[in-house]
């Protein structure tokens, strides 16, 4: 292979060939969803059910 | 070679996530609800049960590691991992400690962790805002660091370099600087406010060094499996010298 593997640049190119748009989108989607989802959804059940967590984690909720 | 390293950076994940989900169940948890005695009974009081908050906080904890290991032990380790300063076995640490400036250590510099019951004088979506600013600013300063560090090590030798990657984090209190005041005040003793913060920041960072150790070690183990490492020299050189003081 011309790509050296040991560059980031390298690795990007690899990880190019490797997955597809849609694998990333979705990898992408499921990160920030979850992100989300724990740290900043402020919706009353969510919010009230991931208190404990929030504040244990320093995470600014309410 | 990217499923390889995400898979690594999960499995750490899981282990991380386990840990800080039984720190979540066993030491946060009941310092909130011992905080939470000092609330003088304000409206209508949460949604859920206690025990539904407890159960789904501590899903969140382990949750919480797992995406941690899969974002920045998995896939940034592998994308980062050419440039990441550091010996094979420091690199895990390395990317771990800039993992938690980016996530914790920048944010908190605004919005310190809070115990319950706190009111905070800006509204909820201002401070999420800001909070999601610091985390770029904080990731910022990490890569501009490593960066610096990398350029002048090769120019100017390590103690440079380690100066330079310090100041180039003087970009993170800069931008904080610039953020908005947010007066807090709380019906909780200082003393236990104080306490709370240490726990919390020490709960973050154990959260990471224990990402890093698992990672770390995974990394160790699966490059001694593969074949043609540098493991056989070893085996060589023990073999040698064994032989020299036989003689």
């Amino acid at each position: 292979m011309a790509i050296s593997n040991n560059s980031v640049h390298g690795r990007i190119e690899q990880a190019r060939m490797e997955l597809s748009a849609t694998q990333v989108a979705a990898g992408l989607a499921l990160v920030a969803a979850l992100g989300f989802a724990l740290l900043f959804l402020q919706e009353p059940m969510v919010h009230d059910s991931m208190h404990n967590f929030r504040h244990a984690a320093g995470v600014t909720c309410h | 070679m990217l499923a390889d390293y995400v898979a690594r950076g999960l499995k750490a994940g899981v282990v991380a996530g386990i840990a800080f989900g039984a720190f979540v169940a066993l030491v946060a948890t009941p310092l909130i609800r011992y905080a939470e005695t000092f609330e003088h009974g304000h409206g209508a009081g949460p949604v859920v049960s206690e025990t539904v908050t407890a159960t789904v906080s501590v899903a969140g904890g382990v949750l919480l590691g797992i995406l941690f290991g899969g974002v920045a032990l998995g896939a940034a380790f592998y994308f980062l991992e050419p440039m990441i300063p550091g010996a094979a076995g420091t690199k895990s640490y390395v990317l771990a400690a800039a993992g938690f400036i980016t996530v914790s250590g920048a944010p908190w510099l605004l919005f310190p962790p809070q115990p319950p019951g706190v009111e905070q004088a800006l509204a909820t979506d201002v401070r999420l805002t800001w909070y999601l600013a610091m985390m770029l600013v904080g990731g910022l300063g990490c890569g501009l660091s490593g960066y610096a560090y990398t350029r002048l090590r090769t120019s100017s030798g390590r103690p440079t370099a380690f100066i330079g990657a310090l100041a180039a984090f003087a970009l993170v209190p800069l931008v904080a600087a610039f953020g908005p005041a947010n007066a807090a005040s709380g019906p909780i003793p200082v003393e236990l406010a104080t306490a709370f913060r240490t726990i919390t920041v020490a709960g973050q960072a154990g959260l990471w060094f224990v990402l890093a150790s698992v990672h770390a070690w995974l990394l160790r183990r699966d490059r001694f499996d593969t074949p043609d490492d540098d493991d056989d020299e070893e085996t060589a050189l023990t073999d040698a010298s064994g032989t020299v003081a036989a003689d």
